[in-house]
């Protein structure tokens, strides 16, 4: 029963994670309307995962091909785009960009210098949804 | 062993956030070209973008603290749609790249030359279309007069370039801003310490008016304009 019990609660815990919906797997965040705009754009993009830096609380890094990603999430469509800054900041000593969809602040960097001709960072930039 | 810890923490810090070492972020908006030092070609970034390299003056035009380029793409080995003009004409800076912010520039390349963009609806009129090309036939502002003997240096930087420009060979249109305005009036140029007189260039094939006085005026390479209203500080021509 106490099995029972525990796993029920598991299944809940899960559920109410997956709700948040910005994590990889996926479930309607804004973060996921971003990942999912690129994917049907013909994206490779490697799982995201928790990213510990000054641009945002809520953020959540990986790649597409060799180019790093950034996507964080801010209350108000105001604050994101205030993020921005900061976002060029993640981006460093490389080219890239950062912009804000809605609540969800985008920052790409080729750092690698993997597309000289930027054409995979514009299609990520016009790709997420605005 | 706490020194190896110490390093790790560093190498751990270094990653998460990349620091900047010398190098200076540079800010672009809108398609152009990669120096030759950073591989060339042409980056087709349509938004904002930084890169680690510098844009130059002649081409690029400030938009938002951004470097817009106003030159021809093509002749870097750009690939996208391409739209073919004849001498000087206005960039609505705002319309290419899809914001508000009203941005008049000019483009100074003489000759056929292409773009990545036709003129935007607002500004149709101010073109003719002859030969499949754009002639600029609108009255430009004093401040295009005021820019150009520093912008038209800019053809310079493409005489030496091999590419497949545009061929126009239609005669242009009466008011294309290339018969009206296309010859600077004699002006003597003051290159301190000895005057230097510079002659009009004529060109073959175009109709040599006299130039409306209120064009006459400020006009020079450089240094300062005797005859004049004097010298002028060049800057740009916003409307905002």
């Amino acid at each position: 029963m106490l099995a029972r019990v525990l796993f029920s609660v598991v299944l809940v815990v899960a559920a109410v994670a997956c709700g948040k919906g910005d994590g990889a797997a996926g479930g309607g965040g804004p973060r996921d309307a971003v990942t999912s705009a690129w994917k049907k754009g013909g994206m490779t993009l490697s799982p995201l995962t928790a990213a510990t830096v000054t641009v945002g609380k809520d953020c959540q890094s990986g790649t597409v091909g060799a180019i790093d990603v950034l996507l964080c999430v801010y209350p108000t469509p105001a604050e994101a785009k205030a993020a921005e800054e900061s976002g060029l900041g993640w981006v460093g000593e490389a080219t890239g960009a950062a912009q804000a969809a809605g609540t969800v602040l985008i920052a790409v960097a080729d750092r690698r210098k993997s597309d000289p001709s930027g054409r995979t960072i514009n299609q990520l930039m016009k790709l997420a949804p605005k | 062993m706490r020194s190896i810890f110490l390093v790790v923490l560093v190498v751990i810090a270094a990653g998460s956030q990349p620091a900047f070492a010398g190098k200076k972020q540079v800010r672009y908006v809108g398609i152009h070209p990669v120096p030759k030092a950073e591989g060339g070609g042409v980056c087709y970034i349509e938004g904002p973008h930084v890169h680690v390299f510098a844009a130059n003056k002649l081409e690029y035009r400030d938009h938002r603290n951004h470097n817009y380029f106003v030159g021809d793409p093509v002749a870097y080995g750009y690939d996208g749609p391409r739209h073919a003009y004849k001498g000087h004409h206005p960039i609505h800076v705002h319309a290419v790249v899809g914001d508000d912010q009203e941005d008049v520039e000019f483009c100074y390349l003489d000759g056929p030359h292409f773009h990545g963009f036709a003129p935007p609806p607002a500004i149709e009129a101010d073109f003719e279309v002859a030969g499949d090309a754009y002639f600029y036939v609108a009255e430009p502002p004093p401040a295009y007069i005021e820019a150009r003997p520093a912008m038209i240096k800019v053809n310079a930087t493409y005489a030496p370039i091999t590419y497949a420009r545009p061929v126009v060979e239609v005669e242009p249109p009466s008011g294309w801003i290339g018969v009206r305005v296309g010859v600077p009036a004699v002006v003597v140029v003051d290159e301190r310490p000895a005057p230097v007189v510079v002659a009009p260039r004529v060109r073959a094939g175009i109709e040599v008016h006299v130039p409306v006085p209120t064009f006459s005026i400020g006009i020079g390479v450089g240094g300062h304009v005797r005859g004049g209203h004097g010298h002028k500080k060049h800057k740009k021509w916003k409307r905002r």
